[in-house]
């Protein structure tokens, strides 16, 4: 290959090395800061931190109104991946297996929340749900999460049901299961690792949703990133980093998580 | 005809394909077929991609639904009877076994669907096992397996629940040719064993003629040659199967009296054949190893025997194959012969020598009508 690192000279190689640290340091160093700052003495978000504390810890931890948010959270992400899930299967199964005109159009709708500005579906979302009353709602919340999770969703499923040799489905039919049994005896397990991934994309997409989030949001029910949005605009307290922190860490987790079942798969295969 | 095929006629037909249509758009993928498929028999689909018999067969299990047309098992239509009733076992070309149950499992499944019990589902899995020979390996996963493993594995699990048809989608195709060869052994001795009706699907014509009593050779949705492998290479029943089916050369004549014709201005007898008038064109088709080269001290020699033909060519090139060998010549009018003799019986011409190619009348076949596109290779498909 041209671009090989072993074939390009050393400076080529190392100018390389280098802008690839740069970008990384980039991307990473605001991550970094963050989670030191959460941990650091000052209530100015000073860095370097003057001294180390988990009082914020405390206070995040003590406090009813992050505790809520959190728990509201973690509930709408729960419910969004369930509901992605079972939307985006049979979706799935339709875009890779149908056979009827319009499939690729199909297949363009379904992925539009990635292209569409999410500022314009949450407006859309928005005055639908309060001509509707359902606002301040966990059914708004997930209904409007679940929008832009499922195209992460869909294409994680399809990419492994396009994997799936669809003859291994007509052997178990063959061999006497009907069509739904084959499905769920054998294309299920053959495709799980997708189904999984897609769960956790669309886990992840909920966990840091913020815009829709706001629109949806009421004084009695928000996620944790309003609530990071709506006290950031009072003052700045160290308990956002906190807040951001446990936000970092859960999606860390969750993409090793999925990672691990990707490579689980790739060696099963 | 030989005696297998005999015995074979004799049986009961056990599935009937009537008027057999299989459309896609204006493209007819199988275009009218009607075929007895005998009880007990090992009937093989040979031809190229695209064909047919891949459609026929998918249509048999009930993947495809037919345009038009019949298929009968005992007279009982199966048309409308979905895969999973038709209690007909099938076998994938990629071997299609579960990729998340073991070998034990992936035979007890048809079993463990129709609801048997547990021990008598673990009876007949390990008659199965001992069947294939995978004892040893019951516990396995298939990824754990080779690919010959692999494809016995997807054999007994198309066998556990005793279907009297067994379907093969080129089943031994992603294996190496030794691999290949003994499982053709295999399966013909199990076929032997158990009589199942095997309809087997193949682009191999070497692999047809080892393992089935009658090969349907199938070009363009339609079957053009039906009958066992001996048959359809002594007797083409049309040119096309002649140049399908092994080699061949072919020689344009035109009819002259009863019995003979003119080739390249010289006279040849020719089998009787019916529908021959004189002036007509026609073809004389002569395979390699039933003609014979010979120099021109060894013709003077060996005076033409009553019953032969024989016409001037001019040596090509000889080439040596190990147990055989073969010399291309051309005649006076430019038409290209292949002569092919084992290695033992020698062959001591020279490129640029005159030869005279003999060949015994009974054994060249007439043809009246047939495309150009017949005469050349691997033209079967669409």
């Amino acid at each position: 290959m041209l671009l090989s690192p072993n074939a390009m000279g050393r400076p080529l190689r190392t100018g390389l090395y280098l802008t690839t640290g740069i970008i990384a340091a980039f991307l990473l160093l605001p991550v970094v800061f963050i989670v030191l700052l959460s941990f650091g003495s000052s209530q100015w978000l000073v860095f370097p931190p003057p001294g180390w504390t988990f009082k914020w810890y405390d206070q995040f931890f003590s406090n009813p109104e992050w505790m809520d948010a959190a728990l509201a959270s973690l509930k709408v992400a729960v419910l969004t991946t369930f509901a992605a899930v079972a939307l985006g299967l049979p979706t799935a199964f339709a875009l890779v297996r149908g056979r009827f005109p319009g499939r690729e159009l199909l297949y363009g709708l379904f992925t539009m929340p990635m292209i569409v500005p999410l500022v314009i579906i949450a407006v859309a979302v928005y005055a639908l749900f309060l001509k509707l009353g359902y606002t301040g709602t966990l059914f708004a919340f997930v209904v409007s999460h679940v929008i832009v999770a499922l195209p992460f969703t869909i294409i994680s499923i399809i990419n492994s049901l396009k994997l799936f040799d669809q003859s291994i489905e007509d052997a178990a039919v063959i061999c006497g299961a009907s069509r739904l049994q084959a499905i769920v005896k054998v294309t299920f397990p053959a495709i799980r690792p997708g189904m999984i991934a897609g769960g956790l994309f669309a886990f992840l997409v909920s966990w840091d949703e913020v815009v829709l989030s706001v629109m949806m949001a009421s004084p009695d029910l928000q996620t944790l990133p309003v609530k990071m949005w709506t006290t950031l605009r009072q003052d700045l307290s160290p308990v956002i980093a906190v807040a951001s922190t446990l936000l970092i860490g859960l999606s860390i987790l969750v993409m090793f998580i999925a990672s691990a079942l990707r490579r689980r798969n790739e060696t099963n295969a | 005809m030989s005696a297998v095929i005999k015995e074979a006629a004799h049986g009961k037909t056990l599935v009937t394909l009537r008027n057999l249509n299989k459309h896609y758009g204006d493209f007819a993928a199988v275009d009218n077929i009607s075929l007895d498929i005998q009880d007990g028999e090992f009937l093989t689909f040979l031809g190229s991609s695209g064909s047919g018999k891949s459609t026929t067969l998918s249509m048999l299990a009930g993947f495809e639904t037919p345009s038009s047309g019949e298929i009968l098992v005992e007279g009982r239509s199966l048309v409308n009877v979905p895969p999973h009733k038709r209690d007909i076992g099938m076998v994938f070309q990629r071997y299609s076994l579960f990729p998340h149950l073991s070998v034990r499992d992936n035979i007890a499944f048809p079993l463990a669907i129709r609801k048997l019990g547990s021990a008598e589902i673990a009876k007949r899995v390990d008659a199965m096992l001992k069947l294939v020979q995978l004892e040893t390996f019951a516990h396995r996963r298939p990824a754990q397996l080779s690919g010959g493993q692999q494809q016995r594995v997807a054999i007994a699990r198309a066998l556990v629940y005793e279907p009297r048809i067994l379907l093969m989608d080129e089943p031994l195709g992603a294996l190496d040719k030794k691999l290949r060869e003994d499982l053709q052994d295999e399966l013909r001795q199990l076929h032997r064993r158990l009589g199942i009706t095997i309809v087997y699907v193949t682009h191999d014509q070497e692999e047809a003629m080892r393992l089935s009593q009658r090969i349907a050779i199938f070009s363009h949705g339609k079957i053009v040659g039906l009958g066992s492998g001996y048959d359809l290479y002594q007797n083409p029943p049309n040119a096309f199967v002649a140049s399908f089916l092994g080699n061949s050369n072919f020689l344009r004549v035109t009819a002259s009296s009863h019995g003979a014709a003119a080739f390249e201005g010289q006279s040849l007898a020719i089998r009787l054949t019916s529908g021959l008038a004189a002036d007509q064109d026609a073809l004389i088709m002569v395979r390699p190893e039933k003609a014979l080269a010979l120099s021109t001290e060894q013709a003077t020699r060996e005076p033409l025997p009553a019953g032969w033909n024989e016409v001037n060519a001019k040596v090509g090139e000889v080439l040596f194959l190990g147990e055989s060998q073969t010399c291309q010549v051309v005649t006076a009018g430019g038409t290209e012969m292949t002569v092919k003799a084992l290695s033992a019986a020698g062959m001591p011409m020279q490129p640029g020598d005159t030869v005279k190619v003999r060949w015994v009348v009974a054994d060249a076949c007439v043809y009246t009508e047939w495309a150009e596109s017949d005469l050349s290779k691997a033209a079967g498909a669409h």
